[in-house]
């Protein structure tokens, strides 16, 4: 039974990929906000544009969303999941070289990908805009990091397979069938390829793959994240380990359905949207079950507030995974889609999830992180605190200035006046919500210069120290 | 103060919160009397503000001119809200106490019903700004009142409901998740019915 045999001591943990991994989604989360705090900015005084393309709106906001989902967001995950399928596995990472370039090839795409969206080139598809080249290269990169996650699950020492695991493995999973599927294309240059679809199937395929980034990137791998380090900040197991498996069953079997909400009212078959709204519905069940879990592992674990800066960013995360889970379902209803699409609602139904689930659950799991990969105590906890005030502060007044603007749309884009014509124009509407986007603008800054400080306090952490060595510790029979 | 809670308390704990709050941990008031007494004129205000200054200035949403809306449709929505606005507040209450057993709070009903009074008082004050229902001045107003929900929530929590500082900040924060969603939900319905023409005249 050489597969469950006992660690040698020569072996360590690969944490070093993890903390650059985790430096480097620092970093991309500062780029990506900074972008979008810019483009916020453009929406209230359109100058800031300069008139140069490479800084009008339509291509920041596109390097925007890509450098906080891809750059941010997968960094992130990539850094917790080597880190956590160690543990859970007893084992150091499989092909440890390949974790490296992992890493590093998955920056300079982000980078270079970034590059070429800021340049123009662009498929048009949301979320998946970079062009063919860019989509082989994350192909290539992405079964890399299938191959060090599920070799390293393979020689795995626990006979177990942590809950985390399956989540982090789901991500991977279905992100590499989504992306090669929406992303099938003829090639004509370098730089410009047209897609394998058309029409309504384009539209159908783009939202299936869309949505279900959304839930298995932005959901699922969140999710792992919060299995492996809620229970280890609370230092207690999960509330229900049970309910956690039946929740990721539950999530991967319906969320897969749940894409065509995007297309209520369009060129789709109606069956087709009626299904999509109710597997939204559906949705709601596991995605609440996870919640629960989270909620009812850090009651129990109420003392450790006094020490810990960390866990309150999580609980605070898993508040906005309620309010973000709950709001998706109930706007993929056709009459609340009928009002909220195409409106700044959907923009703030998004920044709930990511900023207060996604963006939260991540720094809550950096503080607890870094820490401990540098075997020094967080630079400082006041920091810390004064962050997570203003993440709050920034993520309520982003959700209700989205909201008034959204809800205000939806009534003015559909206002018919007494002769049965529309009220409004749509410069006239545009011209309403400026107050909105100064608001909007202002809470993004103030999310902004939050993040702005966990990175000096994590820098401060970091800088001048070396990672910590770990060894895998001896399994016992019971487990093995 | 001493032997009840009542209108009069809710605005004591708007400007003075730290001793309101150590008087009402030492109450055990009726959910009944509480009703009657608070919850009903907290949620009947608001609406009130929002019927005349519909009525008189119709929803102002940024463009130049106001959606006005016919009388009977506007008395259909203000009492919708007025049921709404209960039912949040009920609900709410019930959901504190359902919470109360998991961090170790104070488990009579009456005293969650005067919990939520509280973290309704501010808003129930600054729903005086629905006398002019331009939205984005009724944001900017109700803002800080949420903010200053919030503040009673996490401070008189603890106090009030008797449990550790710790243990009453994941039950705030549990009663935030709650809150978020129900008004979320309040949202979705109110765009819902003014689908069925309970609203203004939309081309649908």
């Amino acid at each position: 039974m050489s597969k469950f045999a006992s660690p040698g001591t020569h072996e360590v943990y690969h944490d070093r990929v993890v903390k650059i991994l985790v430096m480097f989604s620092i970093f991309w989360a500062l780029l990506g906000m900074i972008a979008g705090v810019y483009a916020a900015a453009e929406l209230v005084w359109p100058a800031l544009n300069l008139e140069n393309p490479w800084l009008s709106f339509g291509r920041l906001r596109t390097l925007h969303t890509n450098v906080v989902i891809f750059g941010f967001g997968v960094s992130a995950l990539m850094g917790t999941a080597y880190y956590s399928v160690q543990r859970t596995s007893h084992v150091p990472l499989f092909a440890p070289k390949l974790a490296w370039f992992t890493c590093w090839a998955w920056q300079i795409a982000i980078l270079l990908g970034g590059i070429s969206l800021l340049a123009g080139f662009n498929t048009s598809k949301e979320y998946a805009e970079l062009e063919w080249p860019f989509d082989i290269a994350i192909t290539l990169v992405w079964v890399c990091f299938a191959i060090v996650f599920f070799g390293t699950i393979a020689t795995r020492r626990i006979r177990e397979i942590y809950i985390s695991n399956w989540f982090y493995g789901g991500l991977i999973i279905v992100i590499a069938m989504l992306h090669i599927v929406n992303n099938l294309a003829i090639p004509v240059t370098l730089t410009k390829s047209y897609s394998l679809y058309a029409g309504a199937q384009d539209a159908i395929v783009q939202w299936w793959y869309g949505h279900n980034a959304v839930g298995f990137l932005l959901t699922g791998g969140f999710l792992g994240m919060m299995y492996y380090f809620l229970p280890k900040q609370a230092e207690r197991p999960i509330w229900s380990y049970r309910l956690s498996i039946v929740a990721f069953w539950a999530f991967a079997y319906s969320y897969i359905w749940a894409g065509p909400h995007h297309l209520h009212f369009n060129a789709v078959p109606e069956w087709v949207q009626n299904l999509g709204m109710l597997m939204s519905l559906v949705l709601l069940a596991p995605s609440w079950a996870s919640m629960i879990n989270g909620i009812m592992t850090v009651s129990t674990a109420w003392e450790k507030l006094r020490t810990d800066p960390a866990l309150k960013f999580i609980v605070l995360a898993l508040a906005f995974y309620g309010l973000a889970t709950f709001e998706g379902p109930m706007m993929a209803i056709k009459t609340v889609n009928i009002i909220s699409h195409f409106t700044d609602w959907t923009v703030g139904h998004v920044h709930s999830g990511a900023l207060g689930w996604n963006a939260l659950i991540t720094f809550g799991t950096f503080y607890y992180l870094i820490p401990r990969l540098v075997g020094a105590p967080l630079y400082s906890v006041a920091l810390a605190n004064l962050h997570f005030w203003l993440a709050l502060a920034g993520t309520m007044l982003y959700v209700v200035a989205m909201w008034g603007a959204g809800v205000s749309q939806g009534v003015l884009w559909l206002s018919l006046d007494e002769l049965g014509e529309l009220r409004y124009t749509f410069t006239e509407i545009m011209q309403a919500m400026y107050p909105y986007y100064l608001l909007r603008f202002i809470a993004g800054l103030v999310f902004l210069i939050g993040a702005a400080l966990m990175a000096f306090n994590l820098w401060k952490t970091i800088a001048g120290r070396h990672t910590v060595t770990v060894h895998p510790p001896q399994v016992t029979e019971a487990y093995a | 103060m001493e032997k009840s809670f009542s209108c009069l308390s809710a605005a004591c704990l708007l400007v003075r919160p730290g001793n309101a709050f150590e008087t009402l941990a030492k109450l055990d008031p009726s959910p009944f009397g509480i009703f009657i007494k608070t919850a009903l004129w907290l949620g009947i205000l608001p609406p009130i503000f929002a019927y005349f200054g519909t009525m008189n200035y119709g929803w102002r949403l940024g463009t130049t001119s106001p959606i006005y809306l016919p009388e009977n449709i506007l008395l259909i929505i203000s009492l919708s809200y007025f049921v709404a606005l209960l039912f949040g507040f009920i609900s709410a209450a019930v959901v504190s106490k359902w919470m109360a057993s998991t961090y170790g709070a104070r488990q009579s009903l009456g005293i969650h019903f005067a919990m939520i009074c509280i973290v309704g008082a501010p808003l129930t004050a600054a729903s005086l700004i629905h006398l002019y229902p331009d939205i984005f001045i009724n944001i900017l107003v109700l803002i800080p009142a949420v903010m200053w929900s919030m503040y009673l929530l996490y401070r008189g929590l603890p106090i009030v409901l008797h449990t550790t500082p710790e243990r009453g900040m994941l039950m705030a924060s549990a009663l935030i998740g709650y809150f978020l969603v129900a008004f979320v939900s309040l949202l979705g319905i109110t765009v819902s019915v003014w689908i069925y023409g309970i609203g203004p005249s939309l081309g649908i």
